[in-house]
Formats: structure tokens, sequence, C-alpha cells
């Protein structure tokens, strides 16, 4: 089952880092993101720019589809990146979530949409694709 | 460069759609990932279960952890999905944000992938597969 960690938290705090401060940060990434490919968890994550850099496409409004700058939601804490990752239960994605680097925020985990079940709308056709 | 496509909006109640209205809309979404696909833009892209499936891990001062259930924020609209799209520039990433078939009250947050470049670090390889 696939896995969805969203990190989330304030912006900011490392303007005043050294380089040094900065490789120690980069490293502590990098050592999760090679366990987690090491353990043949990782699908897919990345970084993100801050949230002034996002742009928001609003859904229609007749055949419009507004468009604005900055985020979703103009809160103090926003998403900061995320990992996709394969893990055997909400448990197992729970115990990589809290070996995440963050220095403060959270980490939201979500399990992937099981599509057959989705289509079917019945809880048999879940039972069958596991 | 990579763009992240954040879907978000209200968490629909899907008992009261239509095995045919359901359909449509799932036929809407693989048309537009067969789009992405064909363009050679698409990376990786899933949709989430609900919010209240989900779980939060909160980070302390320190390094200790508190796990809480539900989403970071309890808020009306959540993350409803995701796509990691390759494209020319972030223009390029609106045009394909247009294009997602989200219903009204929805939108698309679209945001350029961290530039590690800037801090100077050679960009980490990171996406493994392409999603299935």
């Amino acid at each position: 089952m696939r896995y969805m960690l969203t990190i989330i938290g304030e912006e900011g705090g490392m303007e005043d880092a050294t380089p040094e401060d900065m490789q120690a940060v980069m490293a502590a990434w990098e050592e999760y993101t090679e366990a987690l490919k090491d353990a043949g968890a990782f699908v897919a994550g990345e970084g993100l720019q801050p949230s002034a850099t996002a742009t928001t496409v609003r859904g229609y409004e007749g055949d419009e589809r507004p468009v604005t700058d900055g985020p979703f939601a103009e809160s103090k804490e926003q998403v900061g990146g995320f990992y996709l990752i394969e893990a055997g239960d909400l448990d197992e994605a729970l115990e990589w979530a809290k070996k995440i680097p963050a220095r403060g925020g959270g980490v939201e985990v979500r399990p992937v949409l099981d599509y057959d079940a989705f289509a079917a709308g019945s809880a048999s056709a879940a039972e069958a694709s596991n | 460069m990579q763009y992240v496509l954040a879907i978000i909006g209200p968490e629909g109640d899907w008992q009261d759609v239509s095995p045919e209205e359901m359909k449509a809309s799932m036929d809407a979404w693989s048309a537009f990932e067969q789009e992405l696909a064909d363009a050679g833009a698409l990376v990786a892209g899933e949709g989430l279960q609900e919010s209240a499936t989900g779980r939060t891990v909160h980070f302390a001062e320190g390094g200790d952890t508190t796990v809480t259930d539900g989403p970071f924020a309890e808020t009306k609209e959540q993350l409803g999905g995701f796509y990691l799209l390759e494209c020319a520039d972030i223009d390029a990433a609106v045009e394909w944000a247009r294009k997602v078939p989200v219903v009204a009250a929805s939108a698309i947050e679209v945001r350029p992938v961290m530039d590690y470049t800037q801090f100077g670090f050679e960009r980490p390889k990171r996406t493994a597969e392409v999603s299935s």
C-alpha cells in the first residue's frame, strides 16, 4: 500500500544558517531518503520552493478558471515537501514519518486511494484487491 | 523543472453519486492522466483517501514526536491528491493545472520543487519510478 507523507510547517528559518548548518540539514534529509530507498519504500519525494512561489488555479466559475498568485491558503504553516512511500500498513508508514528530520511542524500520513474499491463502490472489491 | 500540483478541496460525499456519474468522473481523470503521460510530463501522482483516514506526526523542538488521528489541520478543504510533473516553466505547469478535472469548489496549487543548487548543492536524485 502506498502512503503520502506530507511535510507541513512554518517557512523560513534557514536565512541565517551557515554553510555548515545547511550541509548538516541536507545530509540528514539525504540520509533519510537513502534509508527509504534501501528499504525499498521510496516511490517519490521532493522538497518544494516557498509558498510565495506558488500559483493557484481555482475551480470553474462558469467557463472561467481564476488563477491567483500564492498558495491556496495563506496560513502560517505550509506544505514544504512530500514523500510517497510503499509500506505494509499505516503503522509502518507512521514509523517512517517519525524518522523524518523535520525541526517542528508535522507530517500528515495518508493512504492513497484504492481505485478498485472506489470504482466498484463496494467493500468486497476492497477485500479482493488486498 | 518539476512542479507539484496539489489538489485541494472539500471532501466529497460519493455515497450520493450514481455509478454513471462516478464512471464519468473516473474517465475524465483517466483521460487527463493519459494526456500527461503522452506529453511525457507525468512523473508521479496519486489520489488520497479522505483526511479522516490519516494520522499526523507532530515534531516538538528537541525531536520528540506525538501522533494524532486525522489531518494536520481540521479545515474544510483538504489535500485530495497530487501530481508531480516535468514542465518547461510554471506557465506550462499552470496550463496543466487548468485541465485537472476537479469540481468547482476545488483548487490546484502549483509549486516548483526546491532548487538545491541555490544553496550550493547538486540536485539530489529523487524520483525512483513513474507512478503506475
